[in-house]
């Protein structure tokens, strides 16, 4: 499945928040991480996720689509995206 | 689970357990600000990295997402990067500024069996056994080669008679009695099989003959190439089963490489290799300018390198309806499913077929 994570993190979290997704996802804005995932990676991304996130404080929001070719995605402007296999 | 190709000089890291790539940013956006690490200002690495440095660009490399990585270029790795990728499972290919297969960083075997391993073994010292293995992997690799050429036929080329002489050949796999003749007769399948190349290829890319180490034509470059990643890629899928890489059964088992992963290979190179290098070249997607010709070798070049990988990467993702598991699996995938075959064949739970185009 294709998931966008996107989150709100108070500031003495969001770059562990940021390393964490880093593992699983392609970060494409600042705290904007996309990419394809399996259902077991998610499981262990998502429980990962809420040990570092403090309820009252944080929010994380994820979109899930089944493949990422039922979304079209554009952007304008630079591409700060990190998404590339062949460096 | 994918690959990643690194072609630029550079070090690979390990910072916050993910790989960081960092490496020199080309001239052509070294004006552009590249969006370093954080969205904070607190950031987690204690040392001073070069990363820090205007010139030098840091990517991440999803540590979950990796199934493999190609190193091809001259690359640094620290030993928090290699602890990681042992701890994750990831074997790392390394391969020579001239595109040669040279080691792998083999994590610590974790899927270990005692069992399968003496089986293995006995297969390869039992010479029926052993003959029986070898003949399907030539079987599986001709066929794929003969449904290559096929497709070309229908395309009007004129290769009917060379591919007579192959299907006369594949007959003949049935009655060979040893594993030279068996080689030797893999070696004239493929000769015959080259020898169509120009017949399908345009004049710009003319074949005549196969040379390696180093390669002379453009053509002999891409077939070199891709036939080490597809070595790279079975060695990959090797790790992931209980075999042991060594105890081959077509090609001799000798010191100092992992021969099953030489066995696997030749099914899937017509596949995976061939089929990329027509479609480059046919669609013209690739040109002279992509390859470094110097006296006696030739070879791709970064930007050929970077289209190569393009469109293997593309074809290792593809997907087909599998036939038995009645999904979608990718090509990559069936490379791992076809030691799964062998795995099965070994335990005498189910006969090897090797794997062959049918669509």
């Amino acid at each position: 499945m294709f998931v966008i994570v996107v989150y709100d993190i108070n500031v003495d979290r969001v770059a562990k928040v940021c390393a964490y997704l880093r593992k699983y996802l392609y970060r494409v804005q600042n705290s904007v991480f996309e990419g394809e995932i399996t259902k077991g990676q998610f499981a262990r991304m998502k429980s990962g996720l809420k040990s570092i996130v403090v309820d009252d404080e944080d929010t994380v929001r994820i979109y899930i689509l089944p493949h990422d070719n039922v979304v079209a995605i554009e952007s304008i402007g630079k591409d700060i995206s990190e998404f590339c296999q062949i460096i | 689970m994918r690959n990643f190709y690194l072609i630029k000089n550079g070090e690979l890291i390990r910072k916050h357990d993910t790989l960081y790539f960092i490496a020199k940013k080309e001239p052509a956006n070294s004006n552009e600000d590249f969006i370093l690490e954080d969205d904070t200002i607190e950031s987690f690495c204690e040392l001073d990295d070069e990363s820090t440095k205007p010139e030098y660009e840091k990517k991440a490399l999803p540590i979950e997402q990796i199934d493999a990585i190609f190193l091809y270029g001259r690359i640094s790795l620290t030993s928090g990067a290699i602890g990681l990728l042992a701890k994750k499972q990831i074997p790392t290919h390394i391969f020579s500024y001239y595109g040669q297969y040279l080691s792998t960083i083999y994590p610590k075997e974790t899927l270990l069996s005692g069992d399968l391993h003496v089986k293995q073994a006995l297969h390869y010292a039992n010479s029926n056994e052993r003959l029986y293995l070898a003949k399907l992997f030539v079987k599986g690799s001709a066929a794929n080669i003969l449904t290559n050429i096929r497709y070309y036929e229908r395309q009007g080329r004129e290769i009917s008679p060379i591919l007579s002489s192959i299907k006369e050949r594949i007959d003949e796999i049935e009655h060979m009695s040893s594993i030279n003749e068996l080689m030797a007769l893999e070696g004239n399948i493929r000769l015959l099989y080259y020898s169509t190349f120009d017949a399908i290829m345009p004049s710009e890319f003319s074949f005549k003959e196969r040379t390696r180490r180093p390669p002379q034509n453009p053509m002999n470059a891409m077939i070199s190439f891709g036939n080490s990643l597809v070595y790279g890629e079975i060695i990959t899928a090797l790790y992931h089963t209980q075999l042991d890489p060594t105890i081959s059964f077509l090609h001799e088992p000798s010191e100092r490489r992992f021969s099953l992963a030489l066995d696997i290979a030749e099914i899937f190179k017509p596949l995976i290799v061939d089929r990329s290098i027509f479609k480059l070249v046919n669609k013209k997607m690739i040109s002279a300018d992509d390859f470094n010709q110097n006296i006696g070798s030739c070879l791709l070049n970064e930007n050929g390198r970077r289209l190569f990988l393009e469109e293997y990467e593309s074809r290792l993702q593809t997907t087909i309806k599998h036939r038995s598991l009645h999904r979608k699996v990718s090509y990559k995938r069936l490379m791992y499913l076809e030691c799964i075959k062998i795995v099965k064949h070994l335990l005498g739970l189910k006969k090897y077929e090797p794997f062959e185009i049918w669509w």
